[in-house]
């Protein structure tokens, strides 16, 4: 059973950890022709909060999903709080399948961060691309979208393992057997 | 679960769910897409940014070559005796030198517009969820840069505008925006019309002038300058060539499709208009 303040420590320790993949998801999701295939390249923001949200429980992962939400809002240049809010309600849902109906195996995960990726990037391509009116619509999803949400899989499993990681290493020991 | 919807954790998501719709529709009612949160988090990534563009250069470059292997080997064979005799000189791209470089390209621009006062700066990040290659810069407020501000390529070719400036970042909407507009003339015709992006053509990172009178004398490989109309733009600035003509849907004008001299999909070093 380790001690109030020592759980305190390892808890902070913890977030600490995950705001620097936060950093680091934010850097690869933006960094210029990383990753790319013509127009699509692999989403890393949403993994991660999707991973935290699993690991860490819907609370916490919700929090955590806005705050991520947030940092792509403004990458994105998207309207504040759009993603941050579609963000805390995927990770909420997440966090509650993980934990009710789907055990928490990196194969599962992968599959539900592609069907996330897959929505939120579908969403944005409704609202700011089909409504709009803009030329081209079905080759966009079909060449950028899809593939996304695709190149996304790799991701997700390697920030799975990462946080499955943290999470597993920061874990508060109260004794129960 | 259940129990869940009764506790005070449930209540603090729902009350940050109303405090993000709140400053959504704030963010919405005054023209901006950044809050103060936000702001604070650019300041915080744009330094990392900033060093994982400076890495991303080689990176970009080696997955580009991956990813395009055939045209390279074709191309690479065409150009390997080249490089024969150039290997000898070939240094180190670092960053001083790609700034050095682009200065001296700086130099012949500000020899035909002395009036303008410019910024250098690097790209620093690009969005999977930007449709028509839009970027962010890693220059803000804090070096002069304001909304409205043109951006330009070392060629002195024009590349879009700040949409958005940040305190040590800002956000480039680029020529291929169909939300761009800019008061256009083909210089050798005088035509007047108005350079925007079109979905048809962003893709392929082409532009257009649309409202070109039908009677248009302008042909394939004419230049394309802006006029400085509307005050957003300095006149005069280039924008590139025109690749092909062709009649507007509603038969009354003629629309160009412009090839910009540079590229805005791939651009990594840029200049911003401060003051013209």
């Amino acid at each position: 059973m380790e001690s109030r303040r020592k759980r305190s420590r390892s808890q902070r320790l913890k977030w600490g950890c995950y705001i620097l993949l936060l950093v680091a998801c934010t850097v690869l999701q933006t960094m210029p022709g990383l990753f790319q295939f013509g127009a699509a390249k692999p989403l890393w923001l949403l993994p991660l909060c999707l991973a935290v949200s699993a690991a860490e429980g819907e609370f916490a992962g919700a929090v955590f999903g806005a705050v991520c939400g947030l940092m792509w809002d403004y990458t994105a240049g998207r309207t504040v709080g759009m993603l941050a809010l579609e963000l805390m309600i995927l990770c909420f849902g997440v966090s509650v399948v993980v934990q009710l109906y789907l055990k928490d195996t990196p194969s599962n995960f992968v599959l539900l961060a592609v069907v996330c990726a897959l929505l939120v990037l579908s969403a944005d391509w409704l609202f700011f691309y089909y409504m709009p009116g803009y030329a081209g619509a079905g080759e966009r999803f079909l060449w950028v979208v899809l593939p996304s949400a695709l190149m996304t899989a790799p991701g997700s499993w390697l920030l799975h393992c990462a946080v499955r990681r943290i999470s597993t290493e920061f874990k508060i020991d109260n004794g129960v057997v | 679960m259940k129990d869940f919807f009764d506790t005070w954790k449930f209540k603090i998501l729902i009350a940050i769910a109303v405090f993000l719709v709140g400053i959504m529709a704030y963010a919405g009612a005054n023209g901006r897409l950044t809050a103060a949160p936000q702001e604070l988090l650019s300041v915080a990534v744009a330094p990392f940014q900033r060093a994982a563009a400076a890495v991303s250069s080689g990176v970009a470059s080696l997955w580009e070559n991956y990813a395009n292997i055939d045209a390279i080997l074709e191309e690479n064979q065409q150009l390997s005796e080249e490089n024969a005799s150039l290997r000898s000189q070939m240094v180190d791209y670092d960053k001083l030198k790609a700034e050095n470089e682009a200065y001296k390209a700086l130099a012949n621009i500000q020899e035909q517009h002395p009036e303008m006062s410019y910024t250098s700066s690097f790209v620093i990040g690009r969005d999977p969820l930007d449709s028509f290659w839009g970027f962010t810069l890693d220059r803000g407020t804090l070096d002069g840069v304001a909304v409205n501000d043109a951006v330009i390529s070392d060629e002195g070719y024009l590349l879009g505008v700040v949409r958005e400036a940040d305190l040590t970042s800002c956000k480039v909407m680029t020529v291929l925006h169909p939300s761009f507009n800019a008061a256009g003339v083909v210089s050798r015709t005088r035509d007047n019309g108005i350079i925007t992006g079109s979905a048809d053509y962003a893709a392929d990172g082409l532009c257009i002038l649309s409202n070109l009178a039908r009677s248009t004398l302008s042909r394939e490989g004419d230049q394309v300058i802006t006029t400085g109309l509307g005050g957003v733009f300095p006149p005069d600035v280039l924008v590139g060539v025109i690749k092909e003509l062709t009649p507007e849907a509603s038969g009354k004008s003629t629309l160009a499709v412009i090839q910009p001299g540079a590229d805005p999909r791939t651009v990594r070093h840029v200049f911003i208009i401060t003051n013209y």
